[in-house]
């Protein structure tokens, strides 16, 4: 087996042990009547028990060690920029209004997301889009988006 | 009520004006999903999620299944035109459909993929109509140790099925528990896993959790992955299959829906599973097995009506039992629920406008999805030249407002993008996302059903075991949980998929 599987399955053995104390911290009930920690607590001993086996699975296994996960990666920057981005408009939504976060978020995506598009290209698509999607969103479905510092 | 009434029911409600539209609007856009690599029924499904809470149930029932059925018929356009599967289900059709546009036939396999499709979605809605009204009043006498029976089978059918490892299979269906575990008990009122914060008072959201997972993760992966690709440069003229190729595929489409509808009905089964078992029957029943994978025209005829008759026998347990057989149904399982539409065997009894809707609703839309398909297959084509680059920004925004629109509410958006990092590393380290929403989904009714069952026996976990129905579901589980361990069917699993 590959060598990522006994680092991700140690990284589900943390969240089991996890689940299971802050399970323990509530109510369990008896067996007759089983509380509220009843099943989190079943489900992350089973969860800890399988990341074990996988452990071991993957110890076990012919390290064969074929192309780890990040080997292919040559757009990581880009992937960071993305995240970022999408983050940044959660933060931003409710400030700067749902025209003006969304204009900047695609014109920044169109531009430095995959491959640059033209600013020309880049600023004219994002206008249409938003737009498009204020009318659809707002207008038509009548979903509140959120006006913002523009005020609509 | 017996069969041409319940009939009548179905298209009364289907010929109104606005589920037509509805109707029409979900088949446009499946096509056009199952058409663009990379965003999925699943990912649409749950986009479109918000904005059909604004419509009667019955319409966005009615849209949400198009979609699904639709982006089958969709999927087949990139597999056949560019060797790239639509979505996942269209997989095997790669394998002779590609072939045979390289031969210059593209446009006969794309008309029987098409005519398969419907072939096998009008026969599969007739065999529901059958099936669902008795077994619903079978399910009748189910209670809480059958269901909790019913849930687990499904859950280790799905881990089972899945592709790469059961046991992370199994981890993921208890990752997804667990989610669904947060929030506010319903039974003792206690608050779990919150941490005082109010958007996880309520639990965390089924549609922040999918986009993220199916939606944000994919479109991070293919900003990664994406390489340029290629349109098989063809010449489209002659849609319609020869006689010879009827003569070839009729058997195939037959065998392909039978085979598609049980494993369709199955929990934990679906299209995907259906596409592969047709394939391989195929195979088997053909009198030249070597000329699959070279353009068999029985090769994309067979999967396909599969595909589609899976997707619609998968209706059969989410109506009549209220447990979605794959994570579709569990979508529109979260949409039912959202429009307070009790789930269960008294579905049909209830609701009997919704149910012969739903069903009636897939004539009209198999033959819809027959006219977007074979005439207007140039617009599709067309549409399969927009550039990833200009794409992804698109979904991104989809899945930003669609999961804000829900509920207005910022943090949502930030679960999201939680989960799209989650989803992404999930692909990244071969673990699959389909347990996880199946058993995240489940996880409230597998709970309840398991504590009343406690409750009712006193704390005896011998009460799976003592009543028939649970009986024979818990042992065809744990067979199935067993059955991996075995080292002669281990490998056999393994080589299963199609490389």
């Amino acid at each position: 087996m590959k060598r990522q599987d006994w680092t991700s399955s140690l990284v589900w053995l943390g969240f089991a042990v996890l689940i299971c104390t802050e399970s323990l911290r509530l109510p369990l009930g008896s067996l007759r009547e089983p509380g509220p920690g009843f099943l989190p607590l079943l489900v992350g001993v089973i969860l800890a028990a399988l990341s074990i086996i996988s452990f071991v699975q993957a110890r076990v296994g012919s390290s064969a060690d074929r192309k780890g996960p990040w080997d292919a990666s040559k757009r990581w920057k880009n992937l960071l920029w993305v995240l970022f981005s999408l983050l940044a408009y959660a933060l931003a939504l409710e400030t700067l209004g749902f025209l003006l976060a969304t204009f900047l978020l695609l014109v920044f995506l169109f531009r430095f997301g995959m491959e640059p598009q033209r600013w020309a290209w880049a600023i004219a698509g994002s206008a249409i889009a938003s737009l498009c999607c204020y009318a659809v969103f707002e207008l038509w479905l009548r979903t509140q988006l959120p006006g913002g510092i523009l005020g609509f | 009520m017996d069969f041409f009434s319940n009939l009548q029911l179905a298209f009364s409600v289907i010929f109104q004006p606005d589920n037509l539209l509805f109707c029409f609007i979900g088949c446009l856009i499946g096509t056009l999903v199952g058409v663009l690599p990379g965003l999925g029924p699943v990912a649409t499904i749950s986009l479109l999620l918000p904005s059909t809470f604004h419509i009667n149930p019955v319409s966005a029932i009615i849209m949400l299944g198009g979609i699904y059925y639709g982006a089958m018929y969709g999927g087949s356009i990139t597999s056949i035109l560019v060797n790239i599967p639509g979505e996942a289900a269209s997989v095997v059709t790669c394998l002779d459909g590609y072939q045979m546009a390289r031969q210059g036939r593209a446009g006969p396999a794309l008309g029987i993929s098409a005519f398969g499709s419907f072939i096998a979605g009008t026969l599969a809605t007739v065999l529901i109509m059958m099936i669902a009204p008795p077994l619903a009043r079978f399910a009748l006498e189910f209670g809480p140790p059958e269901y909790f029976a019913l849930m687990f089978l499904g859950l280790t059918v799905l881990t089972y099925l899945a592709s790469g490892s059961m046991v992370k299979a199994l981890m993921m269906a208890c990752v997804g528990i667990f989610l669904g575990t947060v929030g506010t008990d319903t039974i003792s009122g206690i608050e779990r896993f919150t941490y005082r914060s109010y958007t996880l008072m309520d639990g965390i959201g089924l549609i922040p959790v999918i986009m993220g997972l199916f939606g944000i993760s994919e479109v991070l992966f293919n900003i990664e992955e994406a390489s340029k690709q290629e349109i098989y440069q063809t010449r489209l003229s002659n849609l319609m299959p020869t006689l010879r190729d009827w003569k070839d595929s009729i058997f195939s489409i037959m065998r392909g829906t039978f085979v598609g509808f049980f494993l369709g009905i199955l929990p934990g089964g679906g299209a995907v599973i259906a596409s592969f078992a047709s394939y391989a029957v195929e195979k088997k029943f053909s009198k030249h097995p070597e000329r699959f994978g070279s353009g068999a025209i029985e090769g994309v005829a067979g999967p396909e009506a599969a595909n589609n008759a899976a997707s619609q026998g998968a209706f059969i347990p989410l109506l009549t039992l209220g447990i979605p057989a794959n994570v579709v149904m569990a979508i529109l399982l979260g949409a039912l629920l959202i429009h307070n539409i009790k789930v269960g065997p008294l579905l049909i009894k209830d609701h009997p406008s919704l149910f012969w809707g739903v069903l009636g609703s897939m004539y009209v839309g198999n033959a819809m999805l027959l006219i977007l398909n074979v005439p207007l297959i140039g617009i599709w084509v067309k549409i399969l030249k927009i550039p990833y680059p200009i794409l992804f920004p698109l979904i991104l925004l989809f899945c930003l407002i669609g999961v804000y629109s829900v509920n207005n509410n910022i943090y949502e958006v930030v679960i999201m993008i939680l989960f799209g990092v989650v989803g992404y590393l999930m692909k990244k380290f071969a673990y699959e996302g389909a347990p996880l929403i199946l058993a995240f989904v489940l996880s409230p009714l597998l709970e309840n059903a398991l504590r009343q069952s406690l409750i009712m026996s006193d704390g005896d976990f011998f009460i799976f075991f003592s009543r028939p129905i649970s009986l024979l579901l818990i042992m065809a589980a744990l067979f199935l949980l067993i059955l991996p361990l075995l080292p002669g069917l281990r490998r056999r699993r393994q080589g299963g998929d199609l490389d």
